[in-house]
């Protein structure tokens, strides 16, 4: 068993030296393929943090004054009751000092500036608001009614603000999820054409072994482990990537002016970790289905 | 030990190279398959090693019809058949110790077991000394006789030699076919596809001739004619 093992890390070793232009060829297109996937998901969670005041399909937000007084929110929430016909008064929700003051750490989390001006006992409350109906102009007449009520500091609008977000998140996540898309494949293919290349090269040991009765596991799993490895090696290259791509980007937003919204575009350390593990399993998954379909397609030498 | 019956291939659509072939082969014997070029000779012993498979009839090696042998279980097969080939087979870039020893690693050997093995083949064939030439630097008969060692260090039971003698001198041939009944006086059963005169006439041995696909001949103490 050990020299099995043994013969099958020697084999592997040697054959990933022998073809380094190829081998090199594969492993960085795979990272760079992995790279884009990993922006994917760094961008769309960044945009994320703009977006989550207005998940649940909230379409208009009412900000209460941190100081209206009880009766004050009272009263808005009774008026925003009052039409039940236009609002769905079962979505509505009342976010308190403190469940605001989570959101905002979430809002302004790239803008300290900004995050620091507020506290819990300063920042407004708010009232989320879910339209039943779709005609945008009652809903801004709606607004604008509610702004005249005493205690309210603001009213939002989702058709304002989270639209341009929206539309421009979606569109950047479909542009980079068809370009890391077909960029795996691409890479599942160049691995795969790296181990053809590898078996090739070696059809005469290959026939050797199998005269001498070496089982189809034996003479594969040299390959299948190059394949993997080179995936591998892609992912630990494209982990370092978006490492550095995310430290870039989060020190260059910083410099932002605050409140334009930009500086939300960051993401928490724990996630970029675990968009790394994904990497990681991603680039070898892609070289174990390239070496595993040229292994078994190609054995017959 | 080998037992053909009724056995045919016909490769593509039409090509027919083996024609209701059929006998037996004993334990320790020694037999010659003659006949010229494209007699069906070498795929006989292609459908022994099932590198093909017979279109119809049964070939059974060593107690297994291997004609209705799972793919998986070939290498188990192969591992009780040492193969010999007119053009060697052997690896320009190992050694002639690595070329022998690559036989026994690539089937799970320990490494013990192939420090033993190895120079033990070696002195059979008379090569003790050239363990660290590579194959390039030898001559035909030496490369002829480490292929032979790679063959026999597994003590197959059957031997099946291709022409082993086709690009041989009539004196280096001598030593390859007193090496080849030395191996078969150790009980293993051999089989050889030849078209040389000589090695045939000098050895004495069973002959099944062969034309066009047919055996047209099976005699025991026979010549080549």
């Amino acid at each position: 068993m050990i020299a099995r093992i043994e013969y099958a890390l020697r084999e592997t070793w040697a054959s990933f030296r022998r073809n380094l232009t190829l081998t090199m060829a594969a492993v960085l297109t795979s990272a760079i393929a992995l790279l884009l996937v990993g922006a994917t998901f760094l961008i769309q969670r960044a945009f994320e943090n703009l977006l989550v005041q207005w998940r649940g399909d909230v379409a208009m937000i009412v900000f209460v004054r941190s100081d209206a007084s009880p009766e004050q929110v009272a009263l808005i929430d009774g008026t925003l009751r009052a039409a039940p016909s236009v609002i769905d008064v079962d979505k509505l929700r009342y976010l308190d000092k403190a469940e605001s003051y989570a959101e905002a750490q979430r809002i302004f989390v790239g803008d300290p500036v900004t995050l620091s001006l507020l506290t819990p006992e300063t920042i407004p409350t708010q009232f989320k608001v879910v339209p039943l109906t779709q005609d945008t102009d009652l809903v801004r007449s709606l607004a604008d009614q509610y702004r005249t009520l005493p205690g309210v500091e603001a009213v939002a609008l989702a058709e304002d603000e989270f639209e341009v977000i929206s539309t421009l998140s979606s569109f950047v996540r479909n542009v980079t999820l068809i370009m890391s898309m077909v960029l795996l494949i691409v890479a599942v293919g160049l691995i795969w054409n790296t181990i053809r290349t590898a078996m090739f090269a070696r059809r005469r040991e290959i026939e050797v072994m199998k005269l001498v009765g070496a089982t189809n596991w034996f003479i594969r799993i040299p390959f299948m482990l190059e394949g993997l490895l080179q995936g591998l090696i892609g992912g630990v290259v494209s982990c370092v990537g978006v490492w550095a791509l995310n430290g870039a980007w989060s020190s260059g937003v910083a410099a932002f002016k605050p409140g334009t919204g930009i500086s939300s575009l960051v993401v928490p350390s724990g996630y970029l970790s675990g968009v790394m593990v994904v990497l990681l399993l991603l680039g070898a998954a892609i070289g174990a289905i390239g070496s595993a379909i040229a292994a078994s397609r190609f054995l017959d030498v | 030990m080998i037992k053909l019956e009724g056995v045919t291939k016909i490769y593509g659509q039409d090509t027919l190279a083996v024609d209701d072939v059929s006998f037996d082969v004993n334990k320790g014997d020694f037999v010659f398959l003659v006949g010229p070029s494209g007699s069906g000779k070498s795929t006989l012993l292609r459908l022994m090693s099932r590198e093909e498979v017979a279109t119809e009839g049964d070939v059974w090696v060593a107690g297994r019809n291997v004609c209705e042998m799972q793919p998986s279980r070939v290498p188990f097969l192969r591992r009780s058949l040492g193969n010999i080939f007119q053009d060697y087979k052997l690896l320009l870039n190992k050694t002639v110790f690595e070329n022998v020893a690559f036989a026994l690693e690539v089937i799970g050997k320990p490494r013990h077991v192939i420090r033993e093995q190895v120079p033990f083949v070696l002195e059979l064939v008379g090569l003790a000394d050239k363990g660290e030439r590579f194959p390039n630097q030898l001559s035909g008969g030496e490369q002829q006789r480490v292929s032979i060692a790679r063959a026999f260090v597994n003590r197959p039971l059957i031997m099946l030699a291709d022409e082993p003698t086709g690009n041989l001198d009539p004196a280096t041939s001598e030593g390859i076919m007193a090496l080849l009944q030395a191996i078969n006086e150790t009980g293993t059963t051999v089989v050889m596809a030849t078209h040389d005169h000589r090695v045939v006439n000098a050895m004495r041995r069973r002959v099944i001739q062969l034309d066009r696909g047919l055996v047209v001949r099976d005699q025991e103490r026979g010549v080549y004619e």
